[in-house]
């Protein structure tokens, strides 16, 4: 390892790019912090590599201002920002070796004969590509062209990481080592790391933060269980996974949350900290199927409708007494047989789950 | 995979006679013994083909097409090539009008073409004898004018077929426009553009609409040697020549051939 | 950072400089005669308009055109289909019976047809010694040998835009099509020509526009007698210096060479027959 990385802290403030009257990115403002992996998430079309773009320096923002480490870098083209990048497709030199490909950006910035040859040395090794230095790309696997693009990026040193869904065109298997290794090599240079995503789970597994972008703009951004667990507005709370909304009427604030009614049974709500509203909303694995209604916490009674089987968990579609459909998610290994369609049953949470949107 | 029908081959074959009949036609009138223009009658002669060879004028004529076409294509490449990784890498927003003006002589009528170049170079024999009218230098001008347009369109094509992102990778890490251009576009494109050079060449060296209006005597390409030798009293070195100039192009096509077949398997 | 604007300039700029000198400025130069000579005003287009002579000209060459692009189109459609679809054996056949022909100058290719086809050609010398005929039959230097002539030059150039139509489509159409029970026939009328009719007529309207300034063809295989635009101006600027007529009639084929390349650009997309 060599540790001349030096990982820089980026600060974008009310950033925007429109094209014409179409407004790509609206006042985009975040910092990205030293040593940071943060993953930016998004439907396509969000906004979210426009971002990335903007941050690499091949695309100016229409405004707004980026500063790295203090310095004002927003008009400073990519050439002379030096941020590592690896991209969708991974942009191999089809011309060049594995090795050629790796000592590229040393041969830019030109490096001594001997740097270059320890470096990329080095950075083949660290990727697990002995034995393919000579090859071109064409030759290489999918996983392997990744290890390039990766290697190719770091082997510089550059003091910021960018991403762009890199993993998209890898097969699901191949894709879960190539998040370990990445997450392994932020972990060996301290580099910051910038990941653009559409896949939440992908983003939920490896960023230490996570900003959700949605027609241009920021919607929030937080760490893995923050935006998970607290979003901020429905589109977060639906685009990170499936969720359950309850209507309460006669809310009232408590000292650690709020007390409501959903079809005439109360609900007792422990969220400190957070904008009550009459919107309650849950996730699908958040609560668990009783046959009897639980002791404690909140619950309500539902019918079963299907039961979807998938491997580790078991999926229940269920209908409230007042009409509401619900989605329910639970080990499988805790399903019994009385859980089957057709049958009324209690779902039931505690009262620290769930949040007001 | 659906096949072709019988008959659907059989008027493919019916084209394909249609396409070579012409060609072959050539052959057999090439080895006639008349002085003028005959047809066979069972005795063989090579009197043509002997001819070409007395005749200076037709190596003459050949070695002026060679080096018209050399220098041609050498400058519509080269111009070209600079002027397609402009647009590609630089994508003014204004690309689409400068294609159309440098599009302009490939879509022109050839004879509204040849008239332009004609009053171009007599206008500039006015002022030297070196780029002018019925010169090599001349000729290699006008004819760099009318293909330069094709050779934008293939190196925009071999330009087209390259991801980006291998351009933006380089710039990212920092590489100039002329380690951009040299170190990783040029080589990703170089076989378009030696296709481009290949084409501009043989566009020159077949060159007759315009090189008709801006030759009279002194510079006259093989092309404009055969116009005057088609044009009244059939000169049957003509039948020679085009069986000469027929094998070339057959032994070129086979052997591309033979080497994307090999290529295939 | 002036040194960066300045790249895109140096990089477009010497081909734009080259063809605006060496053809732009002497192309408006010629261009704008047709409103200066012999005197300032539109008369030289009333004249094309109205002269009968150019009149006719023009008739027989679109008429010469039209026939030319339809014969082209319908031969190239015929030997493409079995160059894109056929057997190994057959593509390579074709392969070379098209590219072979492209790539032979339109000298060679218009000397071929005159020694097969005039009077004392191939053809009738075979013809009278088998008694099949007396008199030679004219079939060079009259209009049939121009439409034989241009449809034998432009066949090649049909045939790509037509390929790359017959190569970008979706085999499973085929089966779904055979899956519902239709015949081979009818497959091919009701599924495969309408899917490449894009390519028909990218074809169709890149001959005709090449068929338009036609002028060794017709100089070589008409023997004067079929004058068509490009000769008719030639005769106008070179012969009986009539400059401004000339180039008035030129503007007009310009004007109508633009409209066909709008339309061309417009519902085909070059582009795409390019790549």
């Amino acid at each position: 390892m060599h540790g001349g990385h030096e990982a820089a802290e980026i600060t974008a403030a009310g950033i925007g790019k429109a094209y014409g009257d179409f407004h790509a990115l609206s006042d985009i403002s975040l910092t990205i912090g030293s040593g940071e992996f943060l993953t930016l998430l998004g439907p396509s079309g969000s906004g979210k590599s426009t971002f990335l773009m903007i941050l690499a320096g091949f695309e100016e923002p229409t405004s707004g201002k980026l500063h790295k480490d203090g310095l004002d870098i927003t008009r400073v083209p990519a050439e002379k920002r030096a941020f590592g990048m690896v991209f969708q497709g991974y942009a191999l030199f089809p011309h060049m070796t594995v090795e050629q490909n790796i000592a590229f950006p040393l041969k830019v910035q030109k490096r001594s004969a001997r740097d270059i040859k320890r470096r990329v040395d080095d950075m083949i090794a660290r990727v697990g590509l002995r034995g393919h230095e000579h090859k071109r790309p064409a030759g290489l696997s999918g996983g392997q062209q990744q290890r390039v693009a990766l290697a190719r990026a770091l082997v510089f040193e550059p003091s910021v990481l960018l991403l762009d869904e890199p993993f998209s065109a890898l097969d699901k298997n191949l894709r879960g080592a190539m998040q370990e290794e990445v997450r392994r090599l932020h972990q060996e240079t301290g580099t910051t790391f910038v990941f653009v995503t559409h896949d939440q789970s992908e983003a939920l597994a490896l960023s230490t933060r996570i900003g959700i972008f949605n027609q241009g703009r920021l919607q929030q951004i937080g760490t893995p269980k923050d935006v998970y667990e607290r979003p901020a507005n429905r589109f977060v709370a639906e685009f990170l996974g499936d969720v359950n909304f309850l209507s309460l009427s006669s809310v009232k604030p408590t000292d650690d949350g709020a007390e409501g009614l959903f079809e005439g049974r109360p609900m007792r709500i422990s969220a400190p900290g957070q904008a009550i509203s009459a919107q309650f909303a849950i996730r699908p694995e958040h609560m668990v199927l009783f046959e009897q209604a639980p002791r404690d916490g909140n619950m309500l009674q539902a019918t079963i409708g299907d039961v979807t089987y998938l491997g580790a968990e078991t999926r229940f579609s269920l209908k409230t007494p007042g009409g509401i459909d619900l989605v329910l998610q639970m080990p499988t290994r805790e399903v019994t047989g009385a859980f089957a369609p057709g049958r009324s049953v209690w779902a039931g949470w505690p009262a620290n789950q769930g949040f007001f949107l | 995979m659906m096949k072709p029908s019988p008959i659907a081959v059989v008027l493919a074959f019916a084209v394909a006679v249609f396409l070579l009949l012409p060609l072959i036609a050539v052959i057999p009138v090439s080895f006639t013994p008349a002085r003028f223009l005959s047809m066979p009658t069972g005795i063989w002669s090579l009197r043509h083909y002997q001819a070409l060879i007395d005749n200076p004028a037709w190596l003459q004529a050949t070695g002026l097409s060679i080096r018209i076409g050399i220098l041609s294509s050498g400058i519509a490449t080269l111009l070209a090539l600079m002027f397609s990784l402009g647009i590609w890498m630089f994508r003014p927003w204004f690309s689409g009008l400068l294609f159309g003006f440098v599009l302009l002589p490939m879509v022109a009528p050839p004879v509204v073409s040849a008239i332009t170049l004609y009053f171009f170079l007599i206008g500039l024999s006015k002022i030297n004898s070196i780029v002018a009218y019925d010169t090599w230098i001349g000729v290699a001008i006008a004819h760099a004018v009318m293909i330069a347009p094709f050779a934008v369109v293939m190196v925009t094509v071999s330009l087209s077929q390259v991801d980006r992102r291998i351009d933006l990778a380089a710039r990212g890490f920092g590489a100039s426009v002329g380690q951009r251009v040299f170190k990783v576009i040029l080589p990703t494109i170089r076989f378009g553009v030696l296709t481009a050079f290949f084409l501009s060449f043989v566009l020159s060296w077949e060159e007759i609409g315009v090189t008709l209006f801006i030759t009279s005597i002194d510079a006259v390409t093989l092309p404009r040697m055969m116009w005057m030798g088609l044009r009244d009293n059939i000169d049957p070195a003509i039948a020679a020549i085009s069986v000469i100039l027929i094998v070339v192009v057959i032994s070129a096509v086979l052997i591309k051939t033979a080497i994307a077949q090999r290529e295939k398997m | 950072m002036t040194l960066d604007r300045l790249k895109p300039v140096l990089l477009l700029g010497p081909l734009v400089l080259f063809l605006g000198l060496a053809y732009f400025v002497p192309f408006l130069g010629v261009m704008q005669w047709s409103v200066t000579l012999p005197e300032p005003g539109i008369g030289q287009y009333g004249k094309a308009i109205s002269d009968p002579l150019i009149h006719s000209v023009f008739l027989r060459t679109f008429r010469i055109c039209l026939i030319v692009t339809v014969a082209s189109v319908v031969c190239a459609y015929a030997i493409t289909y079995v160059w894109v679809r056929g057997t190994p054996l057959q593509r390579l056949l074709t392969e070379l019976c098209i590219l072979i022909p492209f790539w032979i100058s339109v000298l060679t290719r218009a000397f071929g047809w005159v020694a097969l086809l005039s009077n004392r050609g191939l053809l009738n010398t075979w013809m009278q010694s088998l008694g099949i005929i007396s008199e030679p039959l004219t079939m060079v230097r009259n209009e049939f040998g121009v439409v034989l002539g241009m449809t034998h030059f432009l066949i090649p150039f049909a045939v790509f835009p037509i390929a790359s139509a017959m190569r970008s489509l979706d085999e499973r159409v085929f089966l779904a099509a055979r899956g519902m029970g239709a015949s081979q026939m009818r497959t091919f009328w009701t599924i495969f020509v309408p899917i490449t009719l894009p390519g028909i007529l990218g074809a169709g309207l890149m001959v005709f526009v090449f068929a338009l300034g036609f002028f060794i063809t017709p100089a070589i295989l008409g023997g004067g007698r079929s004058v068509m635009i490009a000769e008719l101006i030639y005769l106008r600027i070179f012969q009986s210096p009539d400059w401004g007529l000339g180039a008035a009639v030129s503007v007009l084929l310009m004007v109508f060479v633009g409209v066909l390349l709008a339309l061309l650009v417009r519902f085909v997309r070059p582009n795409r027959m390019l790549g």
